[in-house]
């Protein structure tokens, strides 16, 4: 009996040898956009976008927030709808922060993006680490109603939030600008609220942990912006602490790594993750797949290898095949490799695509793949 | 070492306090400020550009030093006399409508003001019409256009056409970039250089002027 795309794509996380190159694709960007403009192909106008990946006979990589939800104790929450924007209050015992979040669908679904973050200044710190010790993890429902949704079709991509507790304060807290000014003026404080979001989301993991969900994610969309000592400091020892506990419960670490990360590829090994999925190469990352295979070594999973440009208009079929194809002999013999796009499909994209790499994966994507 | 290298090496170590004393203590010896912005720190800047590009420095590294140098810029620039900031010239910057990310950006705006250009930052989601506005309004050499999503990468393309259609196309030169840009679309839509980092920014936008100039 076949394998479901499920089962295909488990397995090739887990390191299991198949018979041919999985396919798991993502392509929430594209299908999101066209259906609000009501531009999807004649085609597929009604389909949901598991059925359309499905018909298209790939896998599909279905994206859920994160799998905990967090709750307040010991502080009043308060959100104001202004649109497009949501601000946040948190009033705590020994003073309040807010925040300003632009809600807009430029990327397809609607994303929240901070225009104003929550840690503003020094005073900003007792107050955040409050917030962080009085947040309570808890499942969310819907991953479970979304993960019927995708049923056998393919896999959820989530995790207990997506970011790491280092990114998690440099992105989403203060900013990149204003991290690194903190760490170079308040070195201290930084590491004291670095400990405190550990601490928090250790306790996410911890609930996390008892959903059914196979693969976390533990990482995201960090680049080479992230100054390798920092790196080393603040993800590496992250990194294998949390994929220690997860491979302790038999579950997978994995990373979201479609960034520029030249840089950082010499300590990628050392972070316990096992599959680096969205994996974007060169043209839109000056990195080969051949570069990241030797930096993460033959027993990581690669999850990715077509920069989402390929499926642009401006990049014509036989360019598109030849990419695929040149792209097979240089990830040959092919083993612990996901084919997958960096990192979704694009508005414009060709949908047909998915459907042409299937049948250039059935053509040359046989294992093991010959040169 | 003298005040003039230890100037220099402040800004290109970040350190900021330092960066201000040494500032006004050339100035109390003699030194003007057209020459401490001019022969110090946009030099400095410039190092650390080099450094940036060649893998030696990191972000954090120039953010440091874009900041030491704006701490002796703040002491500087309300003494310039009537010939004002040494500037190379003028880059118009933005992230193209539909785009709110910054950081990219941020960083290109912060290199290349560092190394000498006076940088308008219009900041995110700029409509067609207020980047042709900035460039006649400005007098711009460069047009900076960034892009961080494949669905707003179009609106690049649509700027320069909206160039071409206000008459101003051969006017000013035009640099892309983004995540999802690359040198192959630069070319395709028609701008006239790519920079795949803040360090490769600032050095194109100098070649770029070169050429400009060049006629």
């Amino acid at each position: 009996m076949s394998l479901t795309q499920r089962q295909l794509l488990l397995a090739a996380a887990h390191g299991e040898k198949l018979d041919k190159l999985p396919f798991g694709a993502r392509i929430d960007l594209w299908y999101n956009y066209n259906k609000a403009h009501d531009t999807l192909p004649e085609k597929y106008k009604g389909w949901e976008q598991t059925a359309i990946i499905r018909d298209q006979g790939a896998g599909a990589q279905s994206r859920f927030h994160t799998v905990v939800k967090d709750k307040y104790e010991g502080l009043e929450v308060i959100e104001k709808n202004n649109p497009p924007y949501v601000e946040t209050e948190y009033i705590t015992p020994i003073g309040s922060v807010s925040r300003r979040t632009l809600f807009t669908t430029a990327e397809g679904p609607w994303i929240g993006y901070d225009t104003e973050k929550m840690f503003k200044s020094e005073k900003d710190y007792p107050i955040i680490e409050y917030i962080l010790q009085h947040t309570t993890p808890v499942l969310d429902p819907g991953f479970d109603k979304a993960r019927s949704a995708v049923g056998e079709d393919g896999i959820m991509m989530t995790g207990a939030g997506r970011a790491s507790p280092a990114q998690r304060i440099m992105r989403d807290l203060m900013g990149f600008d204003k991290f690194f000014y903190e760490l170079a003026d308040h070195p201290t404080k930084v590491e004291s609220l670095f400990e405190v979001m550990k601490d928090m989301v250790r306790r996410q993991h911890k609930v996390a942990i008892e959903s059914d969900l196979e693969i976390y994610y533990i990482g995201s969309n960090w680049s080479d912006d992230v100054h390798t000592p920092v790196f080393k400091k603040f993800f590496i020892p992250w990194f294998q602490e949390i994929s220690e506990f997860l491979h302790s419960h038999g579950k997978l670490a994995m990373a979201h790594a479609d960034g520029e990360n030249r840089r950082l590829l010499p300590f990628f090994k050392d972070t316990g993750i096992d599959i680096w999925e969205a994996w974007t190469p060169i043209p839109m990352t000056s990195v080969t797949n051949k570069e990241l295979r030797e930096a993460v070594g033959e027993k990581g999973v690669i999850w990715g290898g077509i920069p989402s440009i390929l499926f642009e208009p401006t990049y014509s079929d036989e360019q598109f095949d030849q990419y695929i194809i040149d792209m097979f002999k240089e990830i040959a013999p092919g083993y612990n490799f996901i084919i997958g796009m960096g990192d979704n499909l694009p508005f414009d994209g060709d949908i047909e695509r998915l459907g042409r790499i299937v049948e250039l994966i059935d053509e040359h994507g046989k294992f093991p793949i010959s040169v | 070492m003298s005040d003039h290298s230890l100037l220099s090496q402040a800004v290109i170590e970040g350190k900021g306090d330092q960066t201000a004393e040494l500032a006004t203590a050339m100035l109390n010896s003699g030194t003007k400020p057209q020459d401490i912005i001019s022969q110090i720190l946009q030099p400095s800047m410039n190092t650390v550009g080099e450094k940036f590009s060649s893998g030696e420095f990191f972000l954090p590294d120039m953010l440091l030093a874009a900041r030491a140098m704006n701490n002796a810029l703040a002491i500087l620039k309300p003494l310039l006399d009537s010939s004002g900031m040494p500037t190379l010239g003028k880059v118009v910057i933005g992230t193209v409508k539909g785009d709110i990310h910054d950081i990219g950006k941020n960083i290109v705006a912060t290199f290349v003001r560092g190394v000498g250009f006076e940088v308008i930052d219009l900041g995110e989601d700029i409509t067609d019409e207020k980047f042709i506005e900035a460039v006649k309004e400005n007098n711009a050499d460069i047009l900076g256009l960034c892009a961080m999503l494949t669905t707003t990468m179009p609106s690049i393309g649509s700027v320069i056409k909206a160039l071409e259609t206000a008459g101003i196309r051969s006017k000013v030169k035009v640099i892309v970039g983004g995540a999802p840009v690359t040198k192959d679309y630069a070319v395709h839509i028609g701008a006239d250089a790519y920079a795949h980092d803040g360090g490769e920014a600032a050095r194109v936008c100098k070649e770029l002027l070169t050429a400009k100039e060049a006629g």
